[in-house]
């Protein structure tokens, strides 16, 4: 069975078709979407230190798409824990252009470049193991963090490309459970500090970028935000089970992106 | 045949018998193996080679699993027990392997006030941390300073961790290291604390150094009171919740939270600055009760600082400035970098004191350089080991300047280096 019970399972009728893919662009514009109706989550009563979202996609789900979930939230914690003055699409828009004053700063520069590294070095590893956790981690160190992100994917069953959701409607899907749950809004502005990614990944999988931890544990303190994906509805016989049913838990261990994102203002 | 083990037995030297010796395997930063195959491996390498002298580090194998994982192997801390070069058997040994990763990261730094970035209250690392890698081996003291503290501070926490109680024995985690500046006593602390945590690392997953930066309490928070060294503490109390952790608490040059104390007893210091050290000292004395803390302080003048921080302190060690015999060790091991780096070439054999106390100090084309080197020892009295650290390259900044030299011409330089270093003293001492 799936190893992670969702706490909340927010159960969303089809997302109203938006024009536009870009998650930043939904959470750019929050009266658009109806936030009250009956479908807000809730956050579980244990929960006010550490809340949760989550959220069901009614299929099998490829890795690529788990990749960009992964890679998605991490650009969208940036921008709204006020690493990154702008969502991360429009700032390397502008960085690009040097439309913008501090956009063609070096550290601008530096940031994105050290940014756009780390998301490429997640689609490596996303296309060497399968990962079932992945850690955004904010100030401090690793092992104490003042924010910590946790991306929970044990739940996903993957498909192939063909079989599984389209990437796009489950990244709003995602966008829109968060947006919804509205975890950012009551969160008191944070200075700016270093960001760590950490995730979990097969012992063997060969990657040379991210650095194992083996030691490692996830930290039980400092603000955490959980986000639990998992699949619902039919399997079918070709898709696979819920990640690490297939392997023991001891081969998956956790790594560490060797560079830390330095925040920035404008 | 019992017996016969039993007079074979009485017949060697049975020093090994009681003593552990400690073996640090450093796993590479890429591996991912897991701990008992690297120490199958280990074990089995020690077993082909299963006598040494003294320490040894292995850093190539013949063994292909141990060359993709591990960096090196080390036989440690043999010379804190047996006082003398002799050879040890590794199969009659109890060994304790210490397996770790190094931390790459460096320090994060700490704000207190959350939205003012200027203010580094403390700089914080994650043990082992690559930074500290080799301090220990490079700190040389006579007396057994290294030893003494490794083993008060291990026992220490063995009894917290056991739950001995505190009512009926009493001890803390506090350890003061005082004496004169440059003589090691910050890198002592890190080093120590990088120690600890490979050799606990059964029992604690990390260890977690806060170096507090004593003087910004004072400067910067002044009108700030007590109220910021609280919020430092707590979050050093949150560190300490977690009990897989091993917390390193250092503050650097304690003297000048406690001067505070006397000078306002004397009437001439504002009273905010004693509320800064009152909130210190009653922190100290929140968080020592933990089992998973040990505090490290140092202070460059003894007398300065008052009792009530004195007696918090169990350890009080004193770190004076090296004999000429741990002068020499520390000129050895820098000629020894210099040739490792080929600045001095082409490569000499230099005998250690005690190789040379075995020939008796007789003067033959094998000793010469080194009681050259003796002798430079013997000059170099009354310097501190941080400037002894610099003089190798003094020598060859001020005396030298070619990228090559033999050993015998940088000796010369090095010679002239340190009565350059005595001459300077003698005009400062002169100006005042």
């Amino acid at each position: 069975g799936k190893m992670a019970a969702p706490r909340i399972a927010v159960a969303l009728a089809p997302t109203r078709a938006i024009a536009h893919p870009s998650p930043f662009l939904i959470a750019e514009a929050p009266s658009a979407l109806d936030r009250g109706g009956g479908m807000r989550p809730q956050r579980s009563g244990l929960a006010a230190a550490c809340p949760s979202v989550s959220v069901v996609f009614p299929g099998p789900v490829s890795r690529e798409s788990c990749c960009r979930f992964a890679c998605e939230l991490l650009k969208h914690v940036l921008h709204q824990r006020h690493q990154l003055p702008l969502p991360y699409e429009q700032l390397a828009y502008f960085c690009r252009l040097q439309h913008l004053s501090f956009a063609s700063s070096k550290k601008c520069q530096q940031v994105l470049m050290e940014l756009e590294g780390v998301l490429q070095h997640l689609e490596v590893m996303f296309s060497l193991t399968l990962v079932p956790r992945v850690l955004i981690l904010l100030g401090g160190n690793v092992m104490s963090p003042k924010e910590l992100y946790e991306l929970n994917l044990e739940g996903i069953y993957e498909g192939c490309a063909e079989e599984s959701l389209k990437t796009a409607s489950c990244v709003r899907k995602l966008f829109h459970a968060l947006f919804v749950a509205d975890v950012f809004s009551e969160l008191k502005a944070l200075p700016v500090m270093g960001t760590v990614v950490m995730l979990q990944g097969h012992r063997d999988c060969g990657v040379d970028w991210f650095r194992p931890k083996l030691n490692y544990k996830v930290p039980t303190r400092g603000r955490k935000l959980t986000v639990n994906l998992s699949c619902d509805g039919v399997v079918n016989v070709s898709s696979s089970p819920p990640q690490h049913v297939t392997s023991t838990w001891e081969d998956y261990v956790w790594f560490q992106a060797p560079v830390t994102l330095k925040g920035f203002r404008e | 045949m019992d017996e016969a083990a039993g007079d074979l037995k009485q017949a060697l030297p049975s020093v090994w018998d009681s003593v552990q010796i400690h073996v640090e395997v450093h796993q590479k930063s890429s591996s991912t193996a897991k701990k008992e195959d690297i120490r199958r491996s280990v074990l089995k390498l020690l077993n082909r080679h299963n006598v040494v002298f003294g320490d040894y580090k292995w850093t190539e194998f013949d063994d292909g699993f141990l060359n993709s994982n591990v960096q090196s192997v080390s036989i440690v801390d043999t010379e804190l027990k047996l006082k003398d070069r002799q050879p040890i058997d590794l199969s009659k040994s109890s060994l304790s392997l210490h397996i770790f990763h190094l931390n790459e990261e460096g320090p994060s730094s700490e704000n207190l006030e959350e939205e003012n970035e200027d203010i580094i209250a403390a700089n914080h690392w994650v043990l082992p941390a690559a930074e500290f890698h080799g301090l220990w081996e490079s700190l040389i003291y006579d007396t057994e300073v290294k030893s003494h503290l490794l083993d008060y501070v291990t026992t220490t926490l063995l009894f917290s961790d056991k739950n001995v109680d505190s009512n009926l024995i009493s001890w803390n985690r506090v350890v003061l290291l005082h004496g004169p500046p440059g003589t090691g006593k910050t890198s002592l602390c890190k080093a120590l604390a990088q120690k600890l945590t490979i050799r606990l690392s059964y029992r604690y997953r990390y260890g977690q150094f806060i170096e507090i930066n004593s003087h910004s309490l004072f400067s910067k928070w002044f009108s700030e009171s007590g109220k910021l060294v609280t919020k430092m503490f707590q979050k050093i109390q949150e560190l300490i919740d977690d009990k897989d952790a091993l917390v390193f608490v250092l503050i650097d040059e304690v003297e000048s939270l406690t001067a505070a104390r006397s000078a306002f007893k004397a009437g001439t210091e504002p009273s905010d600055a004693i509320r800064v050290v009152n909130a210190v000292l009653t922190q100290i004395d929140q968080i020592k009760r933990y089992p998973n803390v040990v505090i490290l302080t140092t202070s460059n003048i003894t007398e300065k600082i008052d009792m009530a921080f004195v007696d918090r302190a169990d350890i009080k060690q004193y770190i004076g400035p090296p004999s000429p015999a741990a002068i020499f060790k520390i000129y050895l091991s820098c000629l020894e970098e210099l040739m490792k780096c080929q600045i001095i070439y082409p490569r000499q054999q230099l005998l250690t004191l005690r190789e040379l106390e075995m020939i008796g100090f007789v003067e033959n084309n094998v000793s010469r350089l080194s009681l050259v080197l003796k002798e430079i020892s013997r000059r170099s009295d009354g310097l501190s080991g941080r400037v002894l650290r610099k003089l190798p390259f003094l020598a060859h900044a001020l005396y030298i300047q070619s990228p090559s030299v033999t050993m015998t011409t940088f000796l010369q330089a090095l010679s002239l280096a340190v009565d350059k270093q005595f001459e300077e003293r003698k005009k400062l001492a002169d100006c005042v």
